[in-house]
């Protein structure tokens, strides 16, 4: 694990000038195209700490770029936390591009979001994760620069856990707030020179995840390496590995892998 | 004799619907992106205007060469809109016009077939047939630049960052 992290990290360094911001764990400043409909499959294998096996997520989402600068975002959360699959709840995301400053190959922006997800299942750690683990809300915001074919981008947001209804109440004795924090670079490393929209595109993107919670401080850190394929310029698939650095707070399952499945639907509505 | 009628109307309609086609072709350098699903968003934006006929693309610069269909007019301002849908903006737009024998000169203003055109830095000259001309109004070119240029054409009165649908141009 640690080779692969230092040639991912060390290929950044040694040829930073050229990338991409479609992130596998976080979100751009930039939105969907205006008019547009994208269909993603998230599926996500985390390895269970305390207990034998996997736990498997499965995420479909639909996001509608309502204009060029808003866009919004309806997720499912689908596991097999509870044997066999099973529908635990769903989520709300808009986000809204407020500042732009582009040039030539390159552009500095900022955008504000907001989510809020229900889950029926069982509250079973200190983490707050409103994609698909707590009910919740979290709003915060999102920088993004890109410089020719490398974006960096980082996010700040507040994240708020709720009773998950019907059966599990957030338990009195954990940190029902948090503050996350994350830190993605990503780099498109092929083609070196675009001839057509057929060549496959492959991105290379390392993110830094993290949260705190609010109420006794206890935080993680984790570290997100991932390649991405862009087809067509139009369908993308990102495989990404979730390995956790750092984490003083209880977390079930922390390390895994995501295999995410995009499709871009380019004027749907005219 | 009907034949020659008929001919000689039909080049009277050609040549008037030549006239009223006003920009032939759109260059637009788009900014804020490197990826091709970033310039495929902007291409399939272009694409769904009635008035484009085809998009020419050069990936590696994000130029578009837009060609309208003939007997159309379009507004860049509507080309413009299509791209900052897409999430990006114009660069810069060089728009291929046609012209009949029209004398223009600095600071001339002059309405054609619902565009008002004010020419700026351009030499006393008659255009006759296809001309370039480049945008310079807000939106149509880089922040940077636009901020040069309200400087540089403060001397034209009707350059200001909130223009009454008066384009700027200059013949390139």
């Amino acid at each position: 694990m640690k080779e692969v992290l230092i040639i991912v990290l060390g290929s950044f360094l040694i040829n930073s000038i050229s990338a991409q911001e479609l992130f596998v764990v976080t979100d751009p400043a930039s939105n969907v195209p205006a008019n547009s409909l994208s269909v993603r499959l998230s599926n996500s294998l985390f390895k269970e700490v305390y207990e034998d096996g996997y736990n498997y997520h499965l995420m479909p989402e639909i996001t509608w770029g309502i204009s060029g600068k808003l866009m919004v975002r309806a997720s499912a959360f689908i596991s097999d936390r509870s044997n066999s699959l099973y529908a635990e709840g769903g989520s709300i995301f808009a986000k809204y591009r407020f500042l732009s400053v582009d040039d030539l190959q390159s552009h500095f922006r900022m955008a504000a979001f907001g989510r809020y997800s229900i889950n029926r299942a069982d509250i079973h750690q200190e983490q707050i994760e409103i994609m698909g683990h707590n009910t919740g809300y979290e709003a915060g915001i999102v920088a993004t620069q890109l410089i020719k074919k490398v974006a960096i981008s980082s996010t700040l947001s507040f994240e708020k856990a709720l009773n998950n209804k019907p059966d599990y109440e957030f338990p009195n004795i954990q940190s029902s707030t948090a503050t996350n924090y994350t830190l993605s670079v990503g780099k498109l490393m092929y083609p070196k020179k675009y001839t057509n929209f057929k060549q496959t595109n492959i991105n290379l993107m390392l993110e830094m995840v993290g949260q705190t919670l609010n109420e006794n401080g206890k935080t993680y850190i984790d570290v997100v390496p991932s390649v991405q394929f862009i087809i067509h310029s139009q369908a993308r698939i990102d495989v990404g590995y979730r390995q956790e650095l750092y984490s003083n707070m209880l977390r079930t399952a922390p390390n895994g892998i995501y295999l995410n499945f995009e499709y871009t639907f380019f004027n749907v509505f005219k | 004799m009907n034949l020659k009628i008929f001919l000689f109307t039909l080049t009277l309609i050609l040549a008037l619907s030549n006239a009223e086609a006003q920009i032939s072709k759109a260059e637009i350098v788009a900014t804020g992106l490197t990826c091709s699903m970033c310039s495929n968003a902007i291409n399939k934006q272009l694409k769904s205007l009635t008035e484009v006929d085809s998009v020419i693309i050069d990936l590696n610069t994000n130029t578009f060469v837009v060609h309208l269909k003939k007997e159309t007019n379009i507004d860049p301002g509507i080309l413009k809109e299509k791209v900052e849908k897409a999430g990006f903006f114009i660069g810069s737009m060089i728009v291929t016009m046609s012209f009949e024998n029209v004398e223009v000169a600095d600071n001339i203003k002059i309405e054609k077939d619902g565009l008002s055109l004010v020419f700026v830095d351009t030499k006393t000259k008659v255009l006759n047939g296809e001309a370039k001309a480049k945008i310079m109004d807000k939106g149509f070119v880089t922040k940077k630049e636009f901020k040069k240029l309200s400087k540089s054409l403060s001397k034209y009165p009707t350059y200001t960052s909130d223009n009454d649908g008066a384009y700027h141009v200059k013949v390139m």
